[in-house]
């Protein structure tokens, strides 16, 4: 959920207000809070004529305002909401001491490669026996029902909030007087590369501090760095011969000066677009906002091409950021939350009010349908972007899945891509060592890890 | 770097230290006959409470108690029972943690990396700061007030703003000295440290010279007028009479400095967003941070509370060779 940050400093600002308070408020209690997971059967509705309270806390701008419709329509289900920092810059810390103490409320906004860490905290809740969730779970891609279910018949986790499926941003302008098309496969990104660089421009960035990013792009090529035995032990393979392609595709480019290396969504990548030295930024929905708001220079220039695939013809994706709304295990009212889940994330008046107010690209299928996703951006050349981010969408590979230590493993990934852009390690070794830190992480919490 | 509680025990045992700590003579002693003491002691007694019970509530609430708390969570571990997604429970593991401290690489590498960074920032910061400080205290200076204020201003602001507002300065896509970022990798793996160790210099500089200012205060009259009967000019008198008074003060801002720069934090955290030469383990609070996201509480509380060890174990080194340079 980038979208959502006004800008990276500010997020740091708010990240270290948060810590301190966090810290501060380290004391609580060492009961976990009450069950682990709810079991299926036990989502029975209120008995009629209770009036039910529920709590709400996201990070989406302008999500009140869904709440409020809500609010107006079920006077016997009230939401209370409260607007929060984004979970990597302090919430999952906070959100990680409510479970400790076992003061969650009931709903909470989770990104999708945050939904492990939480589940193996015993803090989620199974809704999948919610009616509602039952019958309109479906509306949902399928790469989003196997993330939330962590491949579990009937299980659900969460409601699947927004999505991230990649696209490519280019400047067509630059494209179009340089005589180019915009890459179909990598190979041709690499070409192009080269010939970007002796205009005196560079294609792209590595941006070493968004490892989620280089994620989405292992993903795109169909690496599974995290995989479940039969006897429930996890496997880490973050060096497979898909995420080594992957890796060695981009240390070639590094090596070449043909990308840039910067820290990307932030002010420091928002000055370089502005200043026109970078040609395309492979990108998800949310980064539309983000180009259009903070590269002004860009207006009418920037368009949207699907992802360049690995092989000719391919149709391969991946996703970068995307969220789900949670109902926490120490809900008392689960089937009220979920009802409601379902219905923020997953109602046209609901999902419109999102993508006014908050700019999100809903994760439910019917997203196409709303007026809001299907018209043409005056920013973006006049081009319909959505229709693009929806066909992407859909090319999202569902087997990919998270690991249950992700904070660590994007530290560690995040920490030697730095050095790899300073020429002080190789991409390869950097994955290399994610793999050792993240295994030795999960052992010393106890999992079971081969 | 704002992490100053440190300072008032620290102020106590350096003032211990210059007076030698002899308790105070006790008052009552052989005065008086025996029987009136405990009617007096109680009504004291009430008194001593009722002027303690804020302080040490407080104290207790917001020290004791959590670091109590740290110390405990320290001696635990997690076990796991049901597969993939099993549940944990906590339980004792002794120095399980401990152990996983000691062999922790990152986070000895940080403790290296703010020792470096001490070398780098401190001896130029209280070199600063004492100049300063003489300057203002010498009476050649026009202006002191407003030299005073002015160097103290950076101090005042949120340390978090000033690395966002340096870190723009540093960063060339952003900084309006494109001829000096672009020539110099200010946030490169190389001179990022020296980038940061400006920073922390540029806000604590006047807050160590006020330190030093208000010792050179203190000093009587008397002694500078005498050096100047005896024919001594401005620097003789800086050097052989105001820098040997304020040299406790000086032990006491290097004291504040080995604690601020083991608990550097804001500055480098900041830096992440311009530059990719600081990770997130950069400074041993970081590591803190990072580990108490993972969520590991604790191995997290276990490094706390060797960081605080490390603290406790250099500041008091200082102290030493401080204490026995200025008897000597």
């Amino acid at each position: 959920m980038r979208n959502h940050r006004p800008g990276r400093l500010l997020a740091v600002t708010a990240a270290v207000v948060t810590t301190v308070a966090v810290t501060a408020a380290c004391g609580g209690g060492g009961d976990p809070g009450p069950g682990g997971t709810t079991a299926a059967g036990a989502c029975e509705p209120a008995p009629p004529g209770t009036k039910v309270e529920l709590t709400f806390t996201s990070w989406v701008p302008g999500m009140q305002k869904t709440v409020d419709l809500w609010n107006q329509n079920n006077p016997d289900i009230q939401v209370k909401y409260t607007e929060v920092v984004g979970g990597n810059d302090g919430t999952y810390q906070a959100y990680a001491n409510q479970i400790k103490a076992g003061t969650t409320g009931d709903l909470g906004m989770i990104e999708f490669d945050n939904l492990p860490s939480f589940r193996l905290q015993n803090g989620l809740a199974d809704i999948g026996g919610c009616q509602p969730v039952a019958e309109g779970i479906d509306g949902y891609p399928e790469w989003t029902r196997t993330q939330v279910s962590f491949g579990e018949e009937g299980a659900v986790y969460g409601v699947p909030q927004d999505v991230g499926p990649l696209a490519l941003y280019y400047r067509k302008d630059l494209y179009d007087a340089a005589g180019l098309k915009p890459p179909a496969t990598w190979d041709e990104y690499a070409q192009q590369a080269a010939q970007i660089q002796a205009q005196g421009g560079l294609i792209g960035n590595f941006m070493p501090d968004q490892p989620a990013w280089f994620t989405a792009l292992a993903w795109q090529n169909g690496a599974r760095w995290f995989t479940v035995g039969d006897d429930g032990t996890w496997k880490v393979d973050m060096t497979d011969p898909k995420t080594l392609q992957v890796a060695e595709f981009w240390q070639k480019l590094i090596d070449a000066e043909q990308v840039n290396t910067i820290p990307g969504i932030g002010d420091v990548e928002w000055q370089a677009l502005d200043a026109g030295q970078e040609w395309t930024l492979i990108g998800a929905p949310w980064t539309a906002k983000l180009i259009e708001t903070n590269v002004p220079s860009g207006n009418g220039k920037w368009a949207v091409a699907p992802l360049p695939q690995w092989s000719a013809g391919g149709t391969a994706g991946g996703s970068w950021g995307g969220s789900t709304t949670v109902v926490w295990a120490g809900s008392a009212h689960p089937y009220e939350a979920a009802k409601f889940a379902m219905w923020a994330f997953g109602d046209p008046a609901a999902l419109a009010l999102n993508n006014e107010n908050g700019g999100q690209f809903p994760a439910h299928t019917g997203q196409t349908d709303l007026p809001a996703l299907s018209e043409p951006s005056a920013y973006f050349g006049g081009q319909v972007i959505w229709t693009e981010f929806a066909k992407a969408n859909d090319q999202v590979d569902p087997s990919f899945a998270w690991g249950p230590t992700m904070t660590d493993t994007y530290d560690t990934l995040s920490n030697g891509f730095g050095q790899a852009v300073n020429g002080q390690a190789k991409l390869a070794d950097v994955l290399g060592d994610a793999q050792a830190r993240t295994i030795e992480t999960m052992k010393a919490q106890a999992i079971q890890v081969g | 770097m704002t992490n100053r509680e440190g300072a008032p025990a620290v102020a106590h045992a350096v003032e211990q230290h210059e007076t030698g700590a002899a308790p105070p003579p006790s008052r009552g002693r052989g005065r008086g006959p025996v029987p009136v003491r405990p009617r007096r002691r109680v009504r004291h007694g009430r008194a001593v409470v009722g002027f303690l019970a804020p302080f040490v509530v407080l104290f207790a609430a917001f020290y004791l108690v959590p670091i109590g708390y740290a110390v405990v969570e320290s001696l635990y571990t997690v076990t796991r029972v049901g597969g993939t997604f099993g549940r944990a429970t906590e339980v004792f593991g002794g120095f399980v943690q401990y152990a996983a401290v000691f062999s922790n690489g990152p986070f000895w590498a940080s403790i290296g990396r703010v020792l470096v960074f001490f070398v780098i920032s401190i001896p130029l910061q209280l070199g600063l700061a004492l100049v300063f400080a003489l300057l203002l205290d010498s009476p050649v200076l026009r202006g002191a007030r407003f030299f005073r204020l002015a160097f103290f201003v950076p101090y005042a602001v949120p340390g978090v703003i000033a690395a966002i507002m340096w870190g723009f300065l540093y960063a060339p896509t952003l900084s309006p000295f494109t001829l000096l970022t672009t020539s110099f990798d200010l946030l490169g793996p190389d001179l990022v440290i020296f980038s940061i160790a400006n920073i922390v210099n540029w806000i604590f500089t006047g807050y160590n010279m006020l330190i030093i200012y208000a010792a050179l205060q203190a000093i009587p009259p008397e002694l500078t007028e005498a050096a100047r009967m005896d024919g001594a000019g401005q620097w003789r008198i800086a050097w052989s009479v105001k820098i040997p008074m304020v040299a406790p003060a000086l032990g006491l801002t290097g004291v504040f400095s080995i604690i601020g720069t083991l608990q550097l934090f804001n500055e480098p955290l900041v830096m992440r967003s311009v530059s990719s030469a600081v990770g997130s383990d950069y400074t041993p609070n970081m590591v803190v941070h990072a580990t108490a996201n993972i969520p590991n509480y604790n191995l997290a509380a276990a490094f706390s509370v060797v960081l605080a060890l490390v603290t406790c174990v250099l500041s008091f080194t200082f102290l030493k060779i401080a204490g026995r340079r200025t008897l000597s």
